[in-house]
């Protein structure tokens, strides 16, 4: 069926707008032929032989590259700047700053080139050259006199009274967030189990592979933009709208990335600077980020501080859960998908006792913006080690612990879960393929202890959503293009649409093309975000796929006089459903009418109002401990997730990969260091901040869970992309807790803190070692 | 990264009129892998490099003699690593060349330049930053962030030499050779490597213009190991590295070198400990003395007391290695 809209007029006599797929949920029985399959990546071949174009690949005729000119200060404000030696420098085609362009209104009221600078790396000049090396040395050459302003490192600090303002108005970016559900500091005073701790998470980078990068090219008063983004139209609006012209004028590409995790959901000044650059000098401009700049000033997971207070009764019932919880914003709030850290409080375990507040701090230091499952990393390392200790204390196994206080509906809204059983599938599937056992385990020997940790999450946003568009056009040979303005950024968006689409047609995926990651060539789609991608495309991919199939099935009615419902399209024939043998290829019936083309349009339906979709999951995993250096090994890591129906298992496998070893990261080494007298980032670079290597990654097992949400979406897929890095770094400080006995509450858990934590641990003990 | 000539000679004569030329405005270049790093963060700024490593006179072989073993300058940390002949006689070397920085880099690295490698502290590597190594009056990591510095104030400055096989090298008893447009001469390793002074800035006694040519390894019947401690597992600097070497003859330890590094301006060489351990018969209780010996005088930065318990659990677990 073709998509239909349901047009309203709401209170306020605002439209509203409801549009359908015209195609219900697949059954639970169908047999698939191309979705499940584990196909190759369509992009596969190109990525492997170095074909695929990257911002940075882009190469066109006159174009100029571009660098740009950070502010060393923490805080300062520009009193001069002379440009005339960089200006003058031959190859040099432009210089830019505030002193010669518009001002240009950016986040949080302040503007492109701003005179007031507010952390390390700020944009203070920028400079278009025939090439890197000498935009670099007219950089050198550009003459700035600063008037250094007092700062704030760490936000720890930034909320005392005599700590220096980021801007006017002090360094709350808002009014504390409060949410309370009952009465949990009268819920504690009753509880019969109390843990109450304060946990801390680092400033973790993202360091993409890609770094943030545009390359911009004029002609006449139409740009294009090919920009290393999370979201194509985005950057159309938010570029359209810095620039002052009409979004159809801004067309903007991105055919691969080299990761984004978050951090490339809006346009960052990069986006503007080469259009700047562009239009003032005549000539396309690429401006990339270094690795430098993406950690300075390209964002960031902030840093928590989170206080937690829960209680639990003798049951073993969570009576309590309460938390105040402070966030390091850096120097400006970038916008994007926000990272709320207090979701996974209110809504992952049954409790009808809740309390959070949450803050977020200004300080002198690099913005944060979304991380892979921003706000639910953080939390999972203060929730799950307070859950572990609950149960210890409660003497019950931390899985039925977590089992004991299961919540079948979304207790903010009162909602039940689209697939209730989701979460307690999760504990079930990876308890099995791990081999869950807490009584007959391996301790170790030795100084090499062993421990088992478990920790689960729920993430709020796989599901998908509204509005999102493709279009299916099935050419004379059979052939079926898929065409959408979404972006593949790296997951495999590409190759799972196609196998949705082929799905839906009954031909195989060499049959089908995907052409996306272009705003002038593409209906809209919404931010590659919250691993709602497949999801929010996918639906609206087998729409537009089932509007070409149910043309063509009336070509072949016709053809093959039977009446249409009598047909079926299976390896890309097409014959009668219940007998009679005569079949059809797809090519056959296309060849009477051509040059003929079937188009069908998709959309994305609404998602349900009566059921609340998340995705749930959980992961096991083994670490040895060296008591003597302090070394942290994960030797295994098994993990579940309710995501729903698998498209892809390998891309699936791919993500969750990833996922875990980010975890891995985050938990041991990744941090994110600055020196607060200087305001400046000892590490900003990918020798000193330590990212895993293969080395540090373990056995990761990955246990299907294998059931599709059908209320969710018509694919009955949900995303996969963030959830399996949410409960890697608590799982992982449980079983260090399990192993030694020592609760790690500040991340990462490097050789320094395992060491100090160890020691203080022989110090109060008197050498006794394990207190567990 | 500013502009800067390139030169390649054919004889080791003409590089080193090249490099006696103009002092630190000409630097020779092998494998580049610190070099180029120094360049690229403006925090050296030559006008013009000496490419040495297809020079002829500068060997790049491993040759075994009677009187030791010869490792030619230009021997990379790859050939160390898998030479049987170093594996088998001088372990600590072979496990130290092999568990430094990556495969790629270890191509690349010579045992030349390893052990001129200047220090990897954030602060001395930032251009930005002024700092006592780079000219400046104080040294900011000694207030600062300081996890990854010295627990022994030896100078100024707080910084960790970087290389693995030095501290190796020094525990096998290295000798090494240079050659300078005066002539040739050669000392112990040991006493090339040295604290920085107020008039000399640097890690090394290396005079100016001045190459490596080679080392030579005695002869050994002991046993060598080289044990790191990372921040992950693999291609980190040594947050604290053991080289130690130990002859055992008729139950008792009858010659030991036990070389400390990342603890230290450059590899340290625990004297102390090594008396003690010397004609007494290995034992856990023994070798927890040695460590307790090693470590006296370290006096620990704010974040950075983790390296003492750290030190002291290598130095027990290389002694007990390089005996059993």
């Amino acid at each position: 069926m073709t998509a239909t809209m349901d047009i309203s007029l709401d209170e306020d006599g605002k439209l509203q707008l409801e549009e359908h797929e015209g195609v219900g949920a697949w059954p639970k029985d169908r047999r698939f032929t191309s979705v499940g399959q584990g196909a190759h990546r369509l992009e596969g071949l190109e990525k492997v032989t170095g074909k695929a174009q990257y911002t940075y690949d882009v190469r066109l005729p006159g174009q100029l590259e571009a660098r740009v000119l950070r502010s060393p200060h923490p805080h300062a404000r520009i009193l001069s700047i002379d440009t005339s030696a960089a200006e003058a420098l031959p190859g040099v085609h432009a210089v830019l700053h505030h002193g010669n362009t518009e001002p240009i209104e950016w986040y949080n009221g302040s503007f492109v080139f701003d005179p007031t600078l507010r952390m390390v790396g700020d944009e203070v000049a920028a400079v278009a050259a025939d090439s890197g090396d000498i935009a670099e040395d007219a950089i050198r050459l550009i003459r700035v006199e600063y008037e250094v302003l007092p700062h704030v490192t760490y936000f720890e600090d930034a909320l005392r009274p005599d700590a220096p303002h980021v801007r006017e108005g002090g360094n709350l970016t808002d009014e504390p967030t409060v949410y309370d559900r009952g009465d949990a500091d009268a819920a504690l005073q009753r509880a019969h189990v109390v843990v109450d701790r304060k946990f801390t998470t680092q400033c973790a980078i993202h360091n993409s592979l890609e770094p943030h990068g545009s390359t911009a090219s004029w002609d006449g008063d139409d740009l294009t933009l090919w920009s290393s983004t999370q979201s194509v139209f985005t950057i159309r609006e938010q570029v359209a709208e810095a620039l002052g012209t009409s979004e159809h004028r801004v067309r903007v590409i991105k055919h691969h990335m080299g990761g984004g995790f978050g951090a490339k959901q809006v346009a960052w000044k990069n986006d503007v600077i080469a259009p700047l650059l562009a239009k003032r000098t005549g000539r396309p401009v690429q401006l990339m980020l270094d690795r430098e700049a993406e950690s300075l000033a390209a964002g960031n997971r902030p840093a928590t501080w989170q206080h937690v207070r829960f209680g639990a009764d003798r049951d073993g019932k969570l009576v309590a859960v309460w938390a105040d919880i402070h966030i390091d914003a850096g120097a400006y709030q970038v916008g994007g998908e926000a990272s709320n850290v207090s979701g996974m409080y209110q809504s992952l375990y049954k409790c009808d006792n809740v309390h959070t507040e949450a803050r977020n701090i200004y300080t002198n230091t690099g913005p944060a913006v979304a991380f892979r499952a921003p706000g639910h990393v953080e939390a999972a390392w203060a929730i799950e080690q307070t859950m572990d200790e609950l149960a210890r204390k409660l003497g019950l196994d931390p899985v039925e612990f977590r089992r004991r206080n299961y919540s079948e509906v979304d207790q903010l809204e009162g909602k039940p879960y689209s697939l209730p059983e989701g979460l307690s599938l999760s504990y079930d599937k990876v308890t099995e393929a791990f081999g869950w056992n807490t009584e007959g385990r391996e301790r170790g020997a030795g100084s090499k202890r062993r421990g088992l940790g478990f920790a689960a999450h729920d993430w709020i946003a796989g599901s998908g959503s509204p509005p999102a568009y493709a279009w299916a056009k099935l050419n004379p040979d059979g052939g079926l293009d898929i065409i959408t303005g979404t972006q593949d950024i790296g997951t495999g968006t590409r190759t799972g649409l196609g196998q949705i689409g082929a799905e839906e047609l009954g031909i195989d995926l060499a049959d089908v093309s995907v052409q996306l990651g272009d705003t002038a060539l593409g209906p809209y789609s919404p931010v590659s975000s919250g691993s709602s991608t497949l999801a929010s495309i996918g639906p609206a991919v087998r729409g537009a796929v089932n509007d070409v199939r149910e043309q063509l099935l009336r070509l072949a009615a016709t053809k093959m006089e039977v009446a249409a419902d009598r047909l079926t399209i299976a390896d890309g024939r097409i014959s009668v459903a219940d007998g009679g043998g005569e079949s059809l290829s797809i090519a056959e019936v296309m060849a009477d009418v051509a040059p003929a083309n079937l188009m069908g349009k998709g959309v994305r339906g609404p998602n349900p109002d009566d059921v609340a979709i998340r995705t749930f999951g959980a992961q096991c995993v083994e670490v040895e401990v060296d008591t003597d250096t302090g070394e942290v090994t994960v030797l295994r890591v098994a993990t579940a997730h309710d995501i729903g129906r698998i498209v892809n298992p390998t891309l699936v496998d791919s993500q969750i990969w990833g996922g875990i070893t980010q975890g891995v990261g985050f938990a041991l080494h990744e941090e994110r260091v600055v020196d607060d007298r200087l305001g400046r980032i000892l590490n900003a670079n990918l020798e000193e901040y330590h990212v895993p290597t293969i080395v540090d990654i373990p056995e990761m097992t990955h246990a299907h869970v294998g059931v599709p949400d059908t209320r969710a979406n018509i694919t009955g897929a949900k995303g996969v992309g963030e959830p399996p890095l949410i409960p890697t770094a608590p799982a992982i400080a449980n079983a260090i807790y399990d192993a030694v006995g020592i609760r790690v509450e500040n991340a990462p858990i490097s050789r320094q803190r395992m060491l100090t934590l160890l020691r203080e641990q022989t110090t109060t003990t008197n050498g006794n070692g394990v207190t567990a | 990264m500013r502009p800067f000539a390139y030169e390649r000679p054919e004889t080791i004569d003409q590089a080193l009129s090249m490099l006696s030329a103009d002092g630190d405005a000409t630097r020779p270049l092998a494998g580049g892998t610190d070099l180029l790093t120094l360049i690229k963060g403006e925090i050296v700024e030559p006008d013009l490099l000496v490419d040495i490593k297809r020079l002829d006179g500068l060997s790049d072989r491993i040759e075994p003699g009677p009187d030791g073993t010869r490792i030619g300058a230009l021997v990379t940390l790859t050939q160390l690593e898998t030479d049987p002949h170093i594996m088998q006689t001088y372990g600590a070397l072979a496990q130290a060349a092999g568990k430094a920085a990556t495969p790629q880099l270890r191509n690349m690295a010579t045992i030349g330049g390893n052990v001129l490698q200047r220090p990897r502290c954030w602060y001395y590597r930032e251009s930005e930053i002024p700092c006592w190594l780079k000219g400046g009056d104080t040294c900011p990591a000694r207030d600062g962030q300081n996890a990854y510095h010295a627990i022994f104030d030896e100078s100024p400055c707080v910084a960790v030499h970087p290389s693995d096989s030095a501290a190796a090298l020094i525990a096998l008893g290295a000798t090494v050779h240079l050659r300078g447009s005066d002539g040739d001469r050669s000392l112990p390793l040991a006493e090339l490597m040295s604290p920085p002074t107020e008039d000399r800035r640097r890690e090394t006694t290396l005079r100016p213009g001045e190459l490596i040519t080679g080392y030579t390894l005695p002869p050994t019947y002991g046993k060598s190991v080289y044990l790191k401690a990372m921040d992950r597992k693999a291609w980190a600097f040594a947050l604290v590295g053991v080289a130690a070497h130990v002859t055992v003859a008729n139950g008792a330890i009858s010659d030991v070198r036990l070389v400390l590094g990342g603890v230290a301006n450059v590899p340290r060489r625990a004297t102390a400990a090594e008396n003690l351990l010397r004609g007494k018969s290995p034992s856990d209780d023994l070798f927890r003395q040695a460590a307790e010996v090693a470590l006296e005088g370290a006096t620990p930065l704010k974040h950075n007391a983790y390296k003492i318990d750290l030190t002291r659990a290598l130095i027990q677990r290389a002694l007990s290695q390089a005996t059993a």
